[in-house]
């Protein structure tokens, strides 16, 4: 548990039919990889659905953070639908409302505006993560 | 009709815009007002909704001159209005979850209410559901021969 | 508004975030919708499939899927039978690379070399499966309409019209 502790699940839906899906797999990779590699654990949605048990469990100790590509919200419910508890949801088509200038095109590769909304989005979420990481209780978090 | 994984419908109880809007009558009166949204394709074509704006109550227009625009995550449509008249009633769903019009684009993701000018004039313009579908197929099959 | 049965095979890629070869099988996927074989593929998305999207799992069920893993844990390809039917044919990606020899692919974000050699020979590995699916698929439509016996799949009897695929 002691492990654990401060660290958060990032779950993306990295969806293949809009380059939404391409977003938020970027904005995942963003937030784990550059932002907050040790705050952080990427886990695969459908690793997780179909019942990996060592995913399963962590996902079952650890709050999640899950980041859906459009309204479909497939990760946020197929989280919480695998016992997962998501303490901040964020949706491309959210992000977009907020940076009209960031058009995303391309799924196989984004172009320059959705690498930016996928960076934008993984620094709008550093936040919850930090703000987790500090006490391991989340203060400030929108529990969905 | 199918297309791939696609489906879009066409509802049978309607007139279309080539554009495709859809033009729902209130009832059998010349002077019924007119609902109107988009189709089921021009939503799904067009991405998810991020904004619409909807010329506000009480604005007059004339057929074709700009009723919405609607901004998805992939372009900006500017929907031009199907008949003459003056906007009676905008979808107050629209200011705070415009992605209505994605998840039910026939129902609650209706734009606006229009009380018409000349109902007659502008109904003879509009397109039956069959010949909707016939131009749909066809913007479909543009779309799939496209490079 | 059925024009007739149309032949389509549909791709599903488990696009697994955690391993390079995730990666991997999502851009095979995407090369082969998108260059090799853009007429005759439809992809269904994963995620939206796993939550109950009723056109992908609906397309699934009447069509033939081949499903694209990245590692053995074949989440692609349970997914689609456990929702759906069983897939047509299973790549797994790591299986390939060892079965050609090829050095194993790095960079789950930004694929390295070997990375991308992979994707070119899981596409061409891909778009030879589509071909023999289509190519069956045309030789038993072909033999229905011989014989005049109607044309049945194990799924279900297909409705679909015109084929192609829409971007949305």
């Amino acid at each position: 548990m002691s492990k654990d502790k401060g660290r958060v699940v990032v779950v993306p839906c990295s969806g293949i039919g809009k380059p939404s899906g391409s977003v938020s797999r970027e904005a995942a990779y963003e937030l784990c990889e550059s932002l907050r590699p040790q705050k952080t654990q990427l886990v695969a949605l459908s690793k997780l659905v179909l019942g990996d048990a060592a995913t399963r469990e962590t996902v079952a100790r650890t709050p999640c953070v899950a980041i859906d590509g459009c309204q479909q919200m497939c990760a946020s419910k197929m989280v919480k639908k695998s016992g997962g508890t998501v303490i901040h949801a964020v949706a491309v088509l959210d992000a977009f409302r907020r940076h009209r200038e960031l058009k995303a095109e391309g799924i196989a590769e984004l172009n320059d505006a959705g690498r930016k909304l996928a960076r934008v989005m993984a620094e709008e979420l550093v936040e919850t993560v930090d703000a987790l990481g500090s006490s391991g209780v989340d203060k400030g978090a929108t529990y969905v | 009709m199918t297309a791939g994984k696609f489906t879009f419908r066409v509802p049978e109880d309607r007139l279309y815009t080539a554009e495709g809007i859809w033009v729902l009558s209130e009832g059998d009166r010349p002077s019924n007002r007119i609902r109107v949204g988009l189709t089921d394709y021009l939503q799904q074509h067009s991405g998810d909704v991020a904004f619409a704006f909807v010329k506000p109550s009480g604005a007059r227009l004339l057929a074709d001159e700009t009723l919405a625009e609607v901004e998805t995550i992939k372009t900006l449509l500017e929907l031009p209005s199907p008949i003459a008249g003056t906007v009676v009633k905008v979808n107050p769903a629209l200011d705070l979850t415009p992605e209505v019009i994605n998840r039910d684009p026939y129902g609650e993701g209706w734009l606006a209410t229009i009380e018409p000018a000349d109902w007659g004039a502008d109904r003879a313009g509009l397109l039956g559901p069959r010949e909707y579908l016939s131009h749909m197929q066809s913007q479909v099959q543009e779309e799939l021969e496209k490079p | 508004m059925s024009e007739g049965p149309e032949r389509k095979v549909g791709i599903i890629a488990c696009s697994g975030e955690e391993l390079a070869e995730g990666t991997v099988s999502r851009l095979a996927a995407l090369r082969v919708l998108d260059s090799l074989r853009p007429h005759d593929t439809v992809t269904l998305c994963l995620p939206l499939f796993l939550a109950g999207g009723p056109d992908d799992r609906t397309f699934a069920l009447h069509h033939p899927t081949i499903t694209v893993d990245g590692c053995d844990l074949r989440c692609a390809a349970h997914a689609t039978e456990m929702y759906s039917n069983k897939p047509v044919h299973s790549l797994v990606v790591s299986e390939l690379v060892a079965e050609q020899g090829l050095r194993k692919p790095g960079g789950r974000r930004q694929l390295n070399e070997a990375g991308r050699q992979a994707v070119e020979s899981t596409a061409e590995r891909l778009a030879a499966l589509v071909d023999a699916v289509i190519s069956k698929e045309t030789h038993v439509s072909d033999t229905a309409r011989v014989t005049g016996t109607s044309e049945r799949r194990e799924r279900g009897e297909g409705s679909c019209s015109c084929g192609g695929k829409c971007a949305v």
